[in-house]
């Protein structure tokens, strides 16, 4: 990237600050300002705006408590992105080296191993054991993995359920196999914006290489990122729940077992509140038959992060009294479900802790929208 | 050919970006130029007379002022001209200010430019014409459009002077959203009570032609002599017979939600809309009648025969044509969609209401006869939230509605008056208690126990059977969540749906806020950019009722301008034919959109030719026929083909 | 040394929309480069092709016609009618060898005051790219 590039990239757009007029609503709908004292977007926004200078960033631990969950840029009514701000704040520091160990660690993987999770490229299609799946060389629809449900143990149902659904549907779909990088999503959130560049240029460039006509996801991180910072991709994107959707509506899939189990679904903040993608979910979950359908009450666009985005994964909140994963589970505990329904990978993982440290597991599952079709898909 | 030439300093505003001395000189020497003088305020009564004192003095028949826009002072600079006994149309402004010294910072540049600017209208000027102005007869009659308070107020003003005056309201009765509020900031007086006899006077007023339930369709013409089509839509009552009897509502069995109340409760098919309508006549609502649907009901019909025999089934749609002098457009303005902010539930928990459904459920003729119930209780906690879809530049509403501060305060006053325990919190962003008494009234709110709290709530969720606010509190800095069984969103005013269907029917502008322009945001504030088109209330911009009145009765003033004196010069900027020229092809009669041009013979030597002749009175002086002449035989007067050439000619020479 | 090519361009304003807006622009001390000049018309449906070729041959580098929005034209329809001739002419204008991006045409409102001080500066920014207009063979 070009020293100019750079500059222009981390630099607070200060500009773009100036039309705040310090109303509050950005906080007050930030999930992390519910479970932490110290994190409050508007007053950082607003020494910005009194500090001249990138200084402003440093000696700010709880900057690394943002989710990027874009509740406060979809909320301010100014058209301010508090968001973004925070994470150009987080690009001046890795930019200085002011980096936790864990993030750093993170950083380190990708740049050698291409993926967040520090694990072994060639490890990377082991889900994949005693499944038919094509190479993307031979299909035209490009199945993007992501590195989290490829490595995970837990999270490797996803895929392999997508990857039968798929196949029952006709979808004549390959993956890269060895050759995916990550998508860089939780990268660029991160501040890392060098790597990031680099993976985008490494994707882009194997998007090029085979004629792929759409790309669908597993992850809403993955969908994000194609969607909004991949300027230069010109293949359509879909979430698995639109592909799933728009098989099941086709007629080329249909289910035929039951779940009968009192299920909500918790709307991933990449998905919805990012991308408005609100309506497929659900009307796969209704159409499961025997499946007991019911809504949290903080629902779409006023959905509760679960704080596993904007790189939380790799971080513990600074100073918080509490996780909103919990808090949501404890909401649906009120609401007396039986499973909490997501689509993402990271909500998946940080609700199941919640679920576990709040000793609910007789009572409570937390299964993907994949696993459930995976058991009335016969 | 004498010319003068005035160059003004417009105190610095001039000055400071343009030589003003070296202007003079350089025009002193353009050609035919007699004088050349430059002076602090040419537009003050001593740079008039300077104009005057010169063309007594030196004779001068062109006069040429590089100063301000000609939008500015045109009209000023001809009156003198005139007053010297120079025809008006021999002046040419160069537009030194707004087109140059305040957009050029390089002040050798700007002195360049204005140099230039000045040439052109030196050689304009010598080849301009001195022009004849014709004055027309005025209708003497105005039309109202909108009922609500505004156009309640203008018509009354007007018809009080003596003139006719034709309201036309689309509604069932005028009253507009006033009639619907309870008690009105900052003094509480009843809302229906001040209005309701104003609403009777305009229904008594002799001057007073009212067309309810009616539409504007079409305006034709100009000041003085518009011609305005009105639909009137069928009632299916005879509104001579009716007396407002209320006999058939009660043989009525069809219920619909009343959107008087905004739904909050259901009224019949054929209905009143509220006691005191003016027309006090019923209606019968089209959409739902079984008798206009299906034909298989007549039960009101029944009654009435028995009574006053009012209902007519056969009641069509009709057209009347009225001619009016001036026009008042006094529309109004709609309330902003709650429902495209999700984060506050609207749509979802039915103890989330709007300002205006406050209203009706505060006001003692609305669905719960004023007292606040919701879900069949009297709420605990009640939260007010501010600036909903106003000052909220993702819903392109980056004003601020200017009433929601007010009226939410006296909402909170109203709630603290029928729920003494009740708590009151109000989330602002700004408190803008601007105008006479708001401070005061915001204090007394104050004192009375309502808890204010900086802060934009950013959503509105269930916990249990209550709602919850979440909000950051901006002075303390920590995230509150506050509980309430009532919450009641201060949504903003929008303008009136139809605004940009009115625009286009009057050739009116509207700002980027969507709201109808006026001709001067600050000299003109009731004036529309059309002659004899004024604008009073919301339809202008969000208002309270003081100064929707006060705009109204200054529409009403200056739309009696023309009705009291009768006759209105028309604009003298017409288009005339050089007949020896003419072709007779006809592509001006084509290309004129007011339909002003027509081919007439006329004898020449032996021979009968069509040439073209143009009707003042409807010419508009836009030009487009001298654009498409091919001869050059019909021309715009002061913007003749050799007149704007000439300018072009003098804008492309280098000048020292 | 060569002089910095500072180009001289004209422009035709309709009374009602875009002159009124080139006001408010100055009203609210927008700045913009002081090559443009204006020459008021009552409505951009006044200007015929004469007009222009002559501002042309009189020295102009570019032309611009602005006036009100379609749909907003106070006369109705001039402005398309002025949207038409001007098409018609740039096609003409090619054939002779002039650059037919030397003539701009552009829709601003009384309300945009802003705009037209970007549209001044946008097509100083155009002409002065195309340098000085100096045959009719480009
Ligand atoms: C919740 C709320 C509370 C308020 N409380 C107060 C208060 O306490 N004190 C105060 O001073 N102000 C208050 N206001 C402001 C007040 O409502 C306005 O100032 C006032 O109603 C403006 O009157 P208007 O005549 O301009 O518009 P409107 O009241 O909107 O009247 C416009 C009329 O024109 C009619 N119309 C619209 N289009 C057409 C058409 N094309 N043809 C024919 N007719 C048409 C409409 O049907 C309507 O009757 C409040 C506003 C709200 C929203
Ligand atoms: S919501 Fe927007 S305007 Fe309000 S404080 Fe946050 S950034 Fe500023
Ligand atoms: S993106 Fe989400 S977590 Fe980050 S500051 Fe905004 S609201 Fe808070
Ligand atoms: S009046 Fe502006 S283009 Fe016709």
């Amino acid at each position: 990237m070009p020293e100019e590039e750079w500059k222009r990239l981390v630099t607070i757009g200060r500009e773009r600050l100036f039309p705040c007029i310090q109303c509050g609503k950005c906080t007050g709908g930030c999930p992390i300002a519910l479970v932490c004292k110290t994190f409050n977007v508007r007053r950082i926004l607003n020494e910005v705006l009194y500090t001249e200078g990138e200084e402003v960033a440093h000696n700010k631990d709880y900057l690394w408590n943002c989710s990027a969950c874009g509740t406060c840029m979809s909320r301010c009514p100014k058209g301010v992105d508090p968001m973004e701000m925070v994470l150009t704040l987080r690009s001046v520091l890795v930019e200085d080296g002011e980096i936790p160990a864990k993030v750093r660690d993170v950083l380190k993987s990708i740049d050698v191993r291409k993926n967040p999770w520090g694990m072994g490229k060639d490890s990377r299609t082991d889900w994949t054991r005693g499944l038919e799946v094509k190479n993307i060389a031979d299909a035209e629809v490009l199945y993007y993995v992501c590195c989290t449900p490829a490595f995970d143990q837990r999270l490797q149902k996803v895929p392999r359920a997508i990857v039968k659904a798929f196949n029952k549907g006709g979808v004549n779909f390959g993956i890269l196999g060895l050759e995916e990088v990550c998508c860089g999503n939780e990268i660029k959130r991160l501040g890392d914006l060098w790597n990031f560049e680099a993976l985008r240029e490494k994707n882009l460039e194997n998007f090029k290489k085979y004629p792929i006509k759409q790309i669908v996801v597993t992850s809403p991180h993955c969908y994000n990122s194609f969607i909004h910072d991949y300027p230069g991709l010109d293949v359509e994107v879909k979430h698995y729940t639109q592909k799933i959707d728009e098989l099941l509506t086709e007629g080329r899939l249909a289910f035929t077992g039951e779940f009968t189990k009192k299920v909500a679904f918790h709307d991933p903040c990449f998905l919805g509140k990012h991308n408005q993608v609100f309506d497929e979910p659900r009307r796969i979950l209704q159409r499961v038959p025997g499946l007991n359908y019911v809504e949290f009450d903080r629902c779409r666009e006023r959905s509760l992060c679960c704080e596993g985005g904007g790189g939380r994964m790799w971080i513990e909140a600074f100073d918080a009294k509490d996780r909103t994963a919990n808090l949501r589970v404890r909401e649906a505990i009120d609401l007396g479900v039986e499973v909490i329904a997501t689509s993402c990978p990271f909500c998946l993982l940080t609700l199941e802790d919640a679920i576990k440290i709040g000793r609910y597991e007789e009572r409570l599952k937390v299964m993907d929208i994949m696993e459930i079709i995976d058991l009335v898909l016969n | 050919m004498k010319l003068g030439v005035y160059i003004c300093h417009c105190g610095v505003n001039i000055k400071a970006n343009v030589n003003v001395a070296k202007l003079t000189k350089f025009a002193e020497q353009l050609p035919r130029v007699r004088v050349a003088r430059d002076y602090l305020y040419m537009c003050s009564e001593p740079g008039q007379q300077l104009i005057k004192k010169d063309i007594e003095e030196h004779g001068l028949d062109r006069v040429v002022v590089a100063a301000c826009s000609p939008r500015m002072h045109e009209i000023t600079f001809r009156k003198a001209l005139r007053s010297a006994g120079l025809n008006p149309h021999c002046l040419e402004i160069a537009n030194i200010r707004e087109q140059c010294s305040w957009v050029h910072e390089d002040r050798m540049k700007a002195t360049q430019k204005a140099q230039k600017l000045l040439a052109a209208a030196v050689s304009k000027a010598a080849l301009l014409e001195p022009l004849e102005e014709k004055e027309v007869e005025v209708t003497p009659a105005a039309l109202v459009v909108g009922g609500g308070i505004a156009g309640i107020q203008a018509a009354l003003d007007i018809a009080d002077t003596g003139y006719k005056v034709y309201l036309v309201e689309k509604e069932p009765s005028i009253g507009g959203h006033m009639i619907q509020l309870d008690k009105t900031f900052p003094t509480l007086d009843c809302s229906a009570c001040i209005l309701t006899p104003k609403m009777a006077d305009v229904g008594n007023h002799p001057n007073i032609e009212l067309f309810s339930y009616s539409e504007v369709v079409a305006v034709k013409g100009f000041v003085g002599n518009f011609e305005v089509t009105i639909k009137k839509k069928p009632r299916y009552i005879d509104e001579t017979k009716c007396n407002a009897c209320g006999q058939c509502a009660q043989y009525c069995s069809i219920e619909v939600p009343d959107s008087f109340n905004l739904n909050l409760s259901k009224r019949k098919c054929i209905y009143i809309p509220f006691p005191q309508s003016v027309p006090a006549c019923y209606v019968i609502d089209p959409d739902h009648c079984r008798y206009l649907l299906t034909r298989d009901c007549t039960q009101c019909l029944e009654v009435c025969k028995q009574g006053t025999n009012a209902i007519d089934f056969t009641q069509k749609e009709e057209l009347v044509e009225v001619k009016v002098g001036t026009i008042v457009i006094a529309t109004g303005y709609d309330l902003f969609d709650v429902t495209t902010k999700p984060e506050y539930g609207y749509h979802l928990y039915d103890n989330v209401i709007t300002g205006l459904e406050f209203e009706r459920l505060s006001n003692a003729s609305g669905p719960t006869t004023g007292e606040i119930i919701i879900n069949g209780k009297k709420p605990k906690d009640v939260v007010f939230i501010q600036c909903v879809g106003s000052r909220d530049k993702t819903v392109g509403n980056e004003y601020c509605s200017r009433v929601c501060c007010m009226y939410t305060a006296k909402q909170a006053h109203l709630v603290r008056e029928k729920l003494p325990q009740a708590t009151i919190t109000v989330f602002y962003m700004d408190v803008r208690a601007f105008g006479k008494g708001f401070e005061e009234f915001y204090d007394r709110v104050k004192q009375e126990g309502v808890k204010y709290r900086r802060g934009n709530p950013s959503e509105v969720y269930r916990r249990g059977d209550r709602l919850v606010v979440k909000a950051e509190d901006t002075l303390q800095g920590e995230l509150v969540e506050v509980e309430a069984d009532l919450v009641v969103l201060a949504s903003g005013i929008i303008p009136n749906k139809q605004t940009a269907q009115i625009a286009s029917l009057l050739k009116l502008s509207q700002s980027p806020d969507r709201f109808l322009l006026e001709a001067h945001p600050k000299l003109r504030p009731v004036d529309s950019a059309s002659d004899g088109i004024f604008l009073a209330g919301c339809c202008q911009g969000p208002k309270d009722i003081p100064d929707s009145v006060a705009q109204a009765s200054a529409a009403a003033a200056k739309s009696l301008i023309p009705l009291s004196t009768g006759k209105v010069i028309i604009q003298a900027l017409t288009s005339f034919v050089q007949e020896s020229d003419c072709r007779g092809c006809g592509f001006c009669v084509e290309a004129c959109p007011f339909d002003a041009i027509e081919l007439r013979e006329v004898k020449r030597g032996r021979r009968v030719l069509e040439v073209a002749s143009v009707n003042e009175v409807l010419c508009k002086g836009c030009g487009v026929c001298a654009s498409v002449c091919l001869s050059g035989a019909i021309q715009q007067k002061s913007f003749a083909d050799r007149q704007i050439l000439s300018m072009v000619a003098a804008l492309g020479e280098e000048y020292a | 040394m060569l002089k910095k090519f500072d180009p001289n361009i004209m422009a035709f304003l309709c009374n009602w929309c875009s002159y009124a807006g080139a006001d408010l622009t100055g009203t609210s001390h927008f700045h913009y480069p002081p090559n443009l000049k204006a020459i008021r018309v009552m409505c951009t449906g006044r200007i015929n092709p004469l007009m222009v070729a002559a501002a042309f041959r009189h020295g102009a580098d570019g032309v611009l016609i602005s006036g009100c929005h379609p749909g907003e034209c106070h006369y109705m329809e001039g402005n398309y009618l002025a949207r038409r001739k001007i098409f018609v002419f740039r096609n003409l204008l090619e054939f002779v060898g002039i650059n037919p991006e030397r003539l701009q045409m552009s829709w601003v409102s009384a309300s945009e005051g802003k705009k037209f001080s970007n549209v001044v500066k946008e097509i100083t920014e155009k002409i002065k790219k195309l340098g000085p207009l100096t045959t009719f063979d480009e």
